[in-house]
């Protein structure tokens, strides 16, 4: 049996008709329509599904739709648009840090949450490499995903990248 | 997969679902180990009772002898809370290696407990720390040791609608410190092989005046190593006090071989880092963060 549940998304009150086990992956994808979130493990290990529950990054695959109610949820396509890109998706264009893209969304967003959740400090290499631990990339080997969210925080910290000491 | 989820606005509803439901109800708060057995087929709970919107159980309130971590405090919560950060450091420590930033957004203290996995990461520290579990329930509240509420793999002695309301932990005397330490495959996203916690507390000539060392993922619960810290009060914490203390756990656990780990190995990683995370409870101390 469906219930109703309203679901706040990029801004956008949704009023939904779900099953009590849909999972707010299954909900923005198959409901809402918006398949920035990507689909893999289910089980919170990869990070593809990332979005941010009131700022904060978390795995929509194993997350109840209804326990959303109420709470802001935003996706990749809540971030920015061409025209106007968010400052980690213009660094990760600029440095390269895209090559097959299906962890992006989720990559983007992790970074985020933690760089909102470190506002006053320039993080160090291995701390960014710890803050998206949960968030698996196949292709890239990470390199070029750190420099993109290194960049970004520098430019938050108001100072220059960090080299990677040797 | 079926099941109705309900989302009672108080504690006492929350009970009342829980009774009313009795073994075909569970508590849900993030849900990140629940909806996985769910969707493992290793849980069919035909009715989910939400515990978020319980505001009195959410947050990290100071007592009068130390702290009251509410049931719904996320591990990132915990991570974070600024007077945690001293001689309180083994459960930052803790909270932080378990899943990456999405999990520790949401997953619970109070859930960590409640599922009574032998391998929950914080609960080593809070054993520890000597935490006490307040539970509510149709009879009433109660408050007992974190080590006799937890009975064995996914069996704890919480009752029929019964749930945890928080966690209370004592403030450390000066000159204390804590550590953990945790083994794993790999550094993040990990199940722990075995993890350690220490708490120290040193005298005024520098002799172990508390001492306390908790083991996980060596035994049916996270257990406590007492022999091992009756090897260390009263002693200077120097080499052979730490490695007494480390034979004395190794000794005391009771760990089983398993896709992770071989019980002889685990054994060797108990006595490895319980030296280890003693010996940072001493620099702690030491360099005045306590």
């Amino acid at each position: 049996m469906r219930n109703p549940l309203t679901l706040t998304i990029n801004g956008e009150q949704h009023d939904l008709l779900i099953e009590p086990h849909w999972t707010l992956l299954h909900v923005l994808r198959g409901q809402i329509g918006l398949a920035g979130s990507k689909e893999n493990c289910l089980e919170a290990e990869c990070g593809v599904c990332t979005v941010l529950l009131d700022g904060k990054a978390v795995n929509s695959c194993i997350l109840l739709a209804s326990l959303c109610a109420g709470r802001s949820i935003v996706t990749i396509e809540g971030l920015g648009d061409p025209e106007h890109l968010h400052p980690l998706q213009a660094a990760f264009v600029k440095h390269g840090a895209v090559q097959c893209g299906y962890c992006i969304p989720g990559m983007i967003l992790t970074a985020k949450s933690y760089l909102d959740e470190h506002p006053d400090r320039m993080p160090s290499r291995d701390e960014i490499r710890e803050a998206i631990s949960g968030t698996l990339c196949r292709c890239t080997g990470y390199q070029k995903i750190i420099d993109a969210i290194a960049a970004v925080a520098a430019e938050r910290a108001g100072k220059g990248a960090q080299e990677d000491a040797p | 997969m079926s099941f109705q989820v309900h989302h009672p606005q108080s504690v006492a509803d929350a009970i009342a679902l829980s009774q009313q439901f009795g073994d075909a109800g569970r508590f849900i708060a993030g849900g990140t180990d629940l909806v996985i057995q769910i969707n493992r087929k290793r849980q069919t709970p035909a009715h989910l009772i939400d515990l978020n919107r319980l505001d009195e159980l959410a947050g990290i309130a100071q007592t009068p002898d130390g702290f009251a971590i509410g049931a719904l405090a996320t591990h990132k919560a915990v991570e974070r809370h600024p007077p945690f950060q001293d001689a309180l450091r083994g459960l930052v420590e803790a909270a932080r290696v378990v899943g990456g930033h999405q999990v520790r957004n949401i997953a619970t203290v109070g859930g960590n407990i409640a599922n009574a996995s032998p391998a929950a990461d914080v609960v080593v520290p809070l054993l520890a720390l000597d935490a006490r579990v307040s539970l509510v329930g149709p009879r009433g509240a109660r408050t007992l040791a974190l080590g006799d509420f937890l009975l064995g793999p996914g069996r704890t002695a919480r009752e029929a609608g019964e749930l945890i309301d928080c966690i209370h932990i004592a403030r450390l005397p000066q000159r204390s410190a804590t550590a953990f330490l945790k083994a794993g495959r790999r550094k993040a996203m990990e199940i722990s092989v075995v993890c350690v916690a220490a708490r120290l507390t040193l005298d005024d000539e520098g002799r172990c005046a508390a001492a306390s060392l908790a083991l996980g993922a060596v035994g049916a619960t996270a257990m406590r190593a007492g022999e091992a810290e009756k090897a260390l009060v009263g002693r200077v914490p120097d080499d052979a006090a730490l490695r007494d203390a480390a034979q004395a756990a190794a000794a005391a656990c009771n760990p089983i071989s398993d896709v992770r780990a071989s019980a002889r190995y685990r054994r060797l990683l108990v006595e490895a880092l319980v030296p280890r995370a003693l010996r940072i409870c001493v620099t702690r101390i030491r360099e005045g963060r306590t």
